[in-house]
């Protein structure tokens, strides 16, 4: 890739880094600031957050892992 | 009326706080934006094809690409976000019944049809938001980058998808009345969805129902007509609204 | 008034019927233990009273208003307080009880002074975390406050105190004495020694039907006055009243337990005692506990 492609995908780039970066942020926060999950432990959350592709992993957190309020 | 505005609110302040409300505007936003990125490196990624083919003999003639190409992805994607939207929130009636916070609600003199109806103006909001969030940024980079101007009645089109999302949502009411887990919503919603599915491979039920609105998607390459969808929306709008009035008649009489 | 009145009430989930044919009234501005192993239908009563739970026959009235299942009007006369409260856990306890407030249909003004008043009265008002991290104990209290909101003319409270250490139990029992003077308070339990605290009148409940009822007095005195127990000076002189009075049981080296007697009897018992002179320590006629009669009526 030349820098003159890049450059033209930049606008695309930046929004998604910076998108899935507040969305892996707020997920490990929320996984290690809470004792307790509905299902699963610590670890399995942590992995499934990292390895989930795209936005996957911390969906699958938010809905089957986090302890109900 | 009172009632009804606080449990909104209720609804409006859980999403804000359980994190819900901020992950599907990240999902709905990288959706959006994932289209155009797709059909900004379709070229880039032939090309590197054509030259590994090359070698072996094949050549690849050079893609063109334009919104229609991102329109594309935008219809594919979609379904996806569909399917968060349904899994974030099938349990919206289905945790408070399990967990039995509604009962204090109920003992304090909550009319029951006002939780199902604020819930679903909040799922509705909630859809809009997202889907339009999608949609408006998709719009906004075709229109930088391509000329939107080639796609026919892409308002028209997105509507179809939308219109589809609506009735999911009436589902979930629905199925929140009859089934007491989120477990239950989420499958007995995607069960009707599709079994709408299988039956549309019947040639003269298709245009009557609601899963016929997924080929809208074609509009805008100008194949089909919006006309074409005349019957399926008036359909999915009649469904919807009775979804909704079954949904609280059995929400009154379910043993909570 | 009857604050409450249950008549023939039945119900069955499937098979099993968990309340039979159940009858009775509470009077306003009393305490009511409602008495009853774990299952013995507690929880699915209040619930019909509540109108939550459809029940299968019967009339329940709420100050004289009949309870009908689902839209339930008479629940503006009740406050409830379920066994393990659950509440939004994102929420403050003085968010929560604006909540409640306001579906209840109270003014604004009305819900900050009895959120102050009533968190006041819980030992909350310094709590300003989220619900999510209370413990059992506050939610308990939470609860009340919760169920006290709209003043109403019924407190229904199932449990209260079961999951509670011991100095959680003493506060709700406090604050559920101290309401009385404003409401009438029904709660269900199976601590007996909560009950001979705090309540006026009790019910036993047993495999869903009622087995024994009235005031506190009443029902203590269905058994009253039956054993008498006897505490001598010494190893011998128990010994000899054994041999003077036949028929007791020896508990321990100095006490004898007389059972089946009356009055009468205890002093035909002291005459004796007296006219040998026994050197006796103590001789007393035993109150029954609540825990035996429980029993008792329970193994019946």
């Amino acid at each position: 890739m030349t820098v003159e492609q890049i450059k033209e995908v930049l606008p695309f780039l930046i929004p998604i880094i910076v998108a899935e970066v507040i969305l892996l942020a707020v997920t490990l926060r929320h996984i290690l600031t809470h004792e307790n999950y509905k299902r699963g432990n610590r670890i399995l959350w942590i992995v499934v957050t990292l390895v989930g592709m795209q936005f996957w992993g911390p969906i699958l957190y938010f809905v089957f892992g986090k302890e109900d309020e | 009326m009172r009632q009804l505005t606080t449990f909104i609110q209720k609804e409006f302040m859980e999403v804000c706080r359980n994190n819900k409300l901020m992950i599907c505007t990240i999902v709905f936003f990288l959706l959006g934006i994932m289209n155009p990125a797709i059909a900004k490196l379709t070229p880039w990624l032939f090309e590197k094809l054509s030259s590994s083919y090359e070698d072996m003999g094949i050549i690849l003639t050079d893609v063109k690409v334009n919104a229609l190409t991102s329109w594309e992805q935008f219809y594919k994607n979609l379904p996806i976000g569909m399917v968060v939207f349904v899994l974030m929130f099938s349990s919206i009636v289905a945790s408070e019944l399990e967990r039995g916070t509604l009962i204090n609600i109920l003992t304090k003199g909550m009319a029951r049809w006002k939780i199902l109806a604020s819930k679903g103006i909040l799922l509705l909001v909630m859809w809009t938001g997202c889907y339009f969030l999608t949609y408006g940024i998709t719009y906004v980079y075709n229109d930088i980058y391509w000329d939107n101007a080639i796609g026919k009645n892409l308002f028209f089109s997105a509507l179809c998808m939308y219109l589809l999302g609506v009735w999911l949502i009436s589902l979930i009411l629905l199925m929140s009345a009859l089934a007491n887990h989120g477990t239950g919503v989420a499958l007995g919603t995607s069960v009707v969805f599709l079994i709408c599915y299988l039956i549309s491979v019947i040639p003269n039920v298709e245009k009557y129902l609601p899963t016929k609105l997924m080929e809208c998607s074609q509009i805008p390459f100008g194949r089909g007509t919006p006309d074409d969808f005349t019957y399926a929306i008036v359909i999915i709008i009649l469904w919807s609204l009775m979804d909704v009035m079954i949904g609280i008649l059995v929400f009154n009489k379910k043993n909570i | 008034m009857n604050i409450l009145t249950l008549n023939q009430v039945s119900k069955s989930f499937g098979s099993k019927q968990v309340v039979k044919n159940l009858s009775f009234e509470v009077p306003e501005h009393i305490v009511y233990g409602f008495i009853g192993k774990n299952g013995a239908g507690k929880t699915t009563t209040m619930k019909m009273i509540l109108g939550l739970v459809k029940m299968d026959e019967g009339e329940i009235k709420v100050n004289g208003s009949k309870v009908t299942f689902g839209q339930n009007t008479t629940n503006q006369y009740i406050g409830y307080l379920p066994d393990v409260p659950e509440y939004y856990g994102y929420m403050t306890p003085r968010e929560y009880l604006k909540l409640c407030g306001r579906i209840t249909g109270m003014e604004e003004k009305e819900i900050q002074k009895k959120s102050d008043e009533l968190l006041e009265l819980v030992g909350l008002s310094q709590e300003k975390r989220r619900i999510k991290g209370f413990s059992r104990g506050m939610k308990q209290r939470l609860g009340i406050a919760q169920a006290l909101l709209n003043s109403p003319k019924l407190l229904i409270c199932d449990e209260p105190t079961s999951a509670l250490d011991p100095v959680g139990r003493k506060e709700i029992l406090e604050v559920l004495s101290k309401v009385k003077e404003h409401t009438t308070v029904i709660f269900s339990t199976h601590i007996l020694s909560d009950v001979e605290r705090i309540c006026d009148e009790v019910a036993f409940l047993h495999e869903g039907s009622i087995v024994m009822k009235g005031t506190l007095a009443e029902v203590k005195s269905l058994r009253k006055g039956t054993t008498v127990e006897v505490e001598c000076a010494g190893s011998d002189e128990t010994d000899r009243v054994l041999s003077l009075l036949p028929g007791g049981k020896r508990v321990s080296e100095t006490s004898i337990i007389y059972e089946k007697t009356n009055q009468k009897r205890m002093n035909e018992m002291m005459k004796v005692l007296a006219e040998h002179d026994v050197k006796i320590q103590r001789i007393e006629m035993l109150e029954p506990t609540l825990e035996d009669l429980f029993v008792e009526v329970v193994s019946k």
